[in-house]
């Protein structure tokens, strides 16, 4: 690409080739598309008319529109996840403020303030990340539930009127039996990020994104670039809004939260790369229809229930890889890497093969010796500034948090039943932080903890059924199923280069299905005496015995991470991946092992929940994905990896159980508890803020 | 380059299959078309109204009617809205559909219509008049459990409330039902309000976390969406004496109505805390036959019957005098009256048990379980 770029002195002849090498992910994006399009219409029965075409178009526009924000937020470095709620509350805000009685809407009004809507919305996240330089994930997150209550208090519940006008208007024709409408719409919006893209800003964009840091020393300002991008996103996903106002003609609290993880994988897809700075929205547009086709796909290949997620995954899963198909990707990378290690085997010159001796420069000696004296080691706070700067600011919140409880609710500093609470509440997080921050730490995200959890805890409670002596063989299969599962997550990303997020969501759906067919929708089976007995008994009537084996898991999981050379790997990693295999780290071996690890933490946590509840139902691990996202970004550490301390996520793991317990404790409204709850948050992660850029 | 060529091989294939295709469609003439569009798959509920689904289908009475496809939606409103779409495409006669939301389908719906599609929708409510709604009265589950907790505690005490997934109309009719009852007697306080997503795991944490800080000491009743069986475990493991279980309102899990037996009774593969307890419940359920109810119209609705838009179902409320355990769950037993499964037969506590109408004498506690129909 770079040669392309560097050494082409007839723009005529290269710029074609150019073009092409440069927009090769949504060119495939629109080849998997055109593909899937022509799969419908082979296997449906009548050919595919305008009609359809023009359903296509309207379905998948809303998605669409909210892609193409979050890829220029994606391009910019940053992570967006407050998109779903936007869409909610736009619609909200559209469906109770439209009067059913008068005759006519103006569609340009109502395009405006839902439009307002979320630029509004994209200039509080801007102001946060880019003003305040804070990461952009918890900010968001935080945005998330504060707009989900928000929303609540706008329209508590379905309902409210958008007139039909929006619905003629955004469905109709443009050019009637050519061109509908939704395809201009997102025909407009793409065109102006051509225009966009082609001023300095757009290439003040991409290079904030490629490196923010090379960016503001060339005289870009970055605050005002990423406070943009923001806004400008906002913008999109509240047209996206509106669209689905138009869609439905009425509005929902809950209709756009569904959206915000197919908008990923739909980005993804696309050939926009996590981490910014490559790709582009057009591909995701591409993307987001290839989601959308899938429905139609499953439809008319008559795929039963229970297998559709498992198809819908595995489409994903090839879709993403069509799209990374070419010399330079990570499959021919590697199989090429496997063809030359196979020809020094034949040659015997593999290194494993020479004779062992000892090959190291003899440059220094070993640095214990050099030691002096003179020079001590420096002091505690100093040697661990940097990880007592970024966990502390969780435990000083809990602390706060936890005297408001005392204050406000009574009975919880000196009373040992709300220590015992917190900490048997903190468990699942805890435990989920570790996998989950582990893979953090390596820039990295897995988004298989839900289902992991879920069929973990079902296989578990099936074979166990009661007995205590069935745990000593459910267990072990239990977690070799887990590691199995954590090694076909760390080998799609590591050697079929499929991206994180897109290979643990098809992940995900897989095994959602496969618990479905396991359970046959009915899971059956609870958990043993001895089992409930650990997550529920208190011995001497004070303590739960989970709560002594989390100091344990504690203890090891430090360990885990700050003293073995995995650990360090995994830093390694986090820090540059090139500067890491350079020197000579294992990186694909290290990958699949943090894969491996973090399956196995969610199993553990399926097992405990199992435990817990006494029994196993499905979808048992679905509100702990987006939790164990924030825990490990609260405690410190950094989305991209490279930085975080365990000790950290588990400040922000008692910090957000004990705001849950004194939110749950109150008797405030679910919205403003929401509210509260994205604000305390957001408090907390203020003490993180990055340093201002030199 | 050759491309062409295959295209046109390719395209010569597809005609060929579609032959195929047409020719299985035109053996298949006889039978309605009938799709289902699922909401999201994976909870209890959703998974036993599909069982139940599939089991009328199967039935004799029907298999040789219907011809029923089974697709699911997940939890995102805007893929209902392309499914049903794809469905009306391809011809279907009925749609029987769980809508993700009450109002967000109503224009995808009003387009089936159009074309003369019936839509039915099962247990929530689609607000479009074209659309045929089989569900219970929300408000009147909320206020029966509210009034029967009220009357249990002579109209004074501390309770807690734990409610369904928030933003729904179910969830905000009943909550709203339920509270205009307890307005109305002021020495009856909530103390604690938590949003319990209609989950068994999600109502324990829950009430850890409002525990916490507070003890089952000070607390007189239980008003629950879901987690009643939950609710009585957690008092049970905390050491109290099943005399003395707080009296719960609420789900109709089975779990939860094995409790209400009389502690003592004899039950076959019952373990505590999935025993009888003698627990004082009032236990409703939005029923999970409603789907398969909604298939049963659908077909009479195409062959010409008239079937009415709404159908409200009778709220199926159990409580300690009604309570009645059953052998084997076959649809003839309880239509005798008993309404509760044993653990052996219902491994799952969480499982709902309100699986009995008049209506449909085609769907018995197999088809609950396996997809099975009665005989």
């Amino acid at each position: 690409m770079s040669s392309a770029a560097s050494s082409s002195p007839v723009p005529g002849r290269f710029g074609l080739r150019r073009a092409l090498v440069r927009n090769r992910g949504a060119l495939i994006a629109a080849a998997v598309l055109a593909i899937l399009l022509f799969v419908v219409d082979w296997i449906s029965a009548g050919p595919l008319t305008y009609f359809d075409v023009s359903f296509l178009s309207s379905g998948g526009a809303t998605s669409a529109l909210a892609a193409i924000g979050q890829t220029i937020v994606i391009l910019s470095g940053g992570f967006d996840l407050s998109a779903g709620a936007v869409i909610s509350l736009v619609n909200a805000v559209l469906a109770s403020s439209m009067d059913p009685m008068a005759p006519g809407a103006s569609i340009i009004l109502w395009t405006a303030v839902g439009i307002g809507v979320g630029m509004a919305v994209g200039a509080f996240n801007g102001f946060f990340i880019a003003v305040l330089r804070m990461q952009p994930i918890v900010v968001t997150l935080s945005t998330m539930f504060i707009l989900q209550g928000v929303t609540l208090l706008v329209m508590d519940k379905p309902g409210g009127f958008v007139s039909p006008d929006l619905g003629t208007f955004y469905l109709g024709d443009a050019i009637a039996g050519w061109l509908p409408m939704p395809l201009v719409v997102i025909g407009v919006v793409l065109l102006a990020w051509f225009w966009l893209k082609g001023t300095r800003f757009g290439t003040a964009l991409y290079a904030v994104g490629s490196d923010p840091d090379s960016a503001a020393s060339v005289g870009i300002n970055v605050v005002l670039v990423r406070f943009a991008v923001y806004v400008i996103a906002g913008g999109c996903y509240g047209l996206a809004g509106v669209f689905i106002s138009a869609q439905t003609g009425s509005g929902d609290p809950l209709v756009g939260n569904p959206l915000l993880l197919s908008m990923f994988a739909a980005v993804v897809v696309g050939g926009t790369r996590l981490g910014g700075g490559q790709g582009g929205p057009v591909g995701s547009v591409f993307g987001a229809y290839i989601l959308m086709i899938v429905v139609n796909i499953l439809l008319v290949l008559n795929v039963s229930a229970y297998y559709a997620t498992i198809a819908e995954g595995t489409i994903l899963v090839l879709a993403a890889l069509a799209g990374s198909i070419s010399h330079a990707s990570v499959l021919a990378v590697q199989l090429r890497a496997a063809r030359a290690r196979l020809a020094a085997w034949r040659a015997g010159i593999l290194p494993s093969q020479l004779e062992r001796v000892d090959r190291r420069l003899k440059i220094a000696e070993p640095a214990h010796a050099q030691r002096s004296p003179a020079s001590p080691r420096p002091a505690f706070h100093l040697r661990n500034a940097e990880t007592l700067r970024y966990a502390l600011p969780a435990y000083v919140c809990l602390l706060l948090i936890v005297v408001v409880t005392q204050i406000w609710l009574g009975r919880a500093i000196l009373n040992p039943g709300y220590w015992n609470s917190l900490l048997v509440l903190s468990s699942f997080l805890a435990v989920l932080a570790l996998g989950q921050g582990t893979v953090i730490l390596t820039g990295g995200l897995d988004l298989s903890v839900p289902w992991t959890i879920g069929i973990s805890g079902i296989i578990l409670a099936g074979m166990v059924n009661g007995s205590d002596a069935a745990l000593v063989y459910a267990l072990p299969v239990v977690l070799v199923m887990a590691c199995a599962i954590g090694f076909a997550n760390g080998f799609g990303i590591v050697y079929l280069g499929i991206s994180p997020i897109v290979m643990t969501l098809a992940t995900n759906g897989i095994l959602q299905g496969c618990a479905l067919l396991y359970s046959q929708g009915t899971p059956a089976g609870f958990s043993s005496p001895m089992l409930r007995w650990v997550m529920t008994a208190k011995l001497a009537g004070l303590l739960t015995p989970i709560v002594l084996l989390m100091v344990v898991f504690v203890v090891a999981a430090v360990l885990l991470l700050g003293r073995t050379p995995f650990g360090r790997r995994v830093y390694g990693i986090g820090n540059g991946l090139r500067a890491a295999r350079l020197s000579g780290i294992g990186v694909e071996r290290t990958l699949i092992l943090v894969y491996m690890l973090s399956a196995v933490c969610a199993a553990v946590v399926g097992i405990m929940l199992t435990g817990f509840s006494g029994q196993a139902s499905l979808g048992m691990g679905d509100d702990y994905l987006l939790p164990s996202i924030a825990v490990v970004v609260v405690g410190g550490a950094l989305i991209t990896g490279g930085r975080g301390h365990y000790l950290g996520m588990l400040g922000g793991v008692l910090l957000l159980t004990a705001l849950q317990m004194l939110l749950a404790g109150t008797t405030l409204p679910y919205a403003t508890r929401a509210i509260l709850y994205g604000l305390v948050v957001l408090g907390a992660v203020m003490a993180l803020r990055e340093r201002r850029l030199q | 380059m050759g491309i062409g060529s295959k295209v046109r091989r390719l395209a010569l294939l597809a005609g060929m299959a579609a032959c195929a295709f047409g020719l299985s469609a035109a053996q298949a003439a006889e039978k309605h078309k009938i799709f289902l569009s699922m909401s999201y798959i994976g909870n209890d509920w959703q998974a036993e109204a599909a069982n139940m689904v599939k089991a009328m289908a199967a039935h004799k009475s029907l298999a040789d009617k219907v011809d029923l496809q089974v697709q699911v939606a997940g939890p995102n409103a805007q893929r209902q809205i392309q499914q049903i779409n794809a469905m009306v495409q391809s011809g279907a006669e009925a749609i029987v559909v769980y809508p993700i939301s009450p109002t967000a389908l109503n224009q995808v719906v009003k387009n089936a219509c159009d074309k003369g599609v019936k839509v039915f929708a099962y247990d929530a409510e689609i607000t479009e008049p074209c659309a045929y709604n089989v569900h219970i009265d929300q408000l009147e589950a909320g206020r029966v459990t509210a009034e029967w907790l009220v009357k249990k505690l002579n109209g004074k005490g501390n309770i807690i409330a734990i409610t369904g997934v928030p933003g729904t109309s179910v969830d905000d009719q009943r909550t709203k039902a339920a509270k205009e009852v307890f307005a109305k007697y002021p020495d009856i306080k909530i103390v604690g309000e938590a949003v319990g997503m209609w989950s068994q795991a999600v109502a324990r944490t829950e009430l850890s976390k409002i525990l916490a800080t507070r003890n089952w000491d000070d607390i007189n009743g239980l008003w629950m969406q879901v987690g009643c069986f939950t609710a009585n475990s957690m008092q049970l493991e905390a050491g109290k004496k099943t005399s003395e279980l707080l009296p719960c309102a609420g789900e109709g899990s089975n779990g939860g109505r094995i409790q209400m037996l009389p502690e003592g009774t004899a039950v076959e593969g019952a373990a505590a805390p999935y025993a009888p307890a003698g627990a004082q419940r009032i236990s409703y359920a939005s029923p999970p036959y409603s789907g398969a109810l909604a298939l049963k119209l659908a077909v009479e609705a195409i062959e010409g019957k008239d079937v009415p838009k709404t159908t409200i179902l009778p709220l199926p409320v159990v409580t300690n005098e009604t309570i009645k355990l059953c052998d084997e769950g076959t649809w003839a037993e309880m239509k005798a009256g008993c309404n509760a499964f044993k653990p052996s037969l219902v491994s799952n506590p969480g499982w709902f048990a309100s699986i009995f109408s008049d209506q449909t004498p085609e769907v018995g506690l197999a088809a609950a379980l396996v997809g099975q129909p009665e005989e």
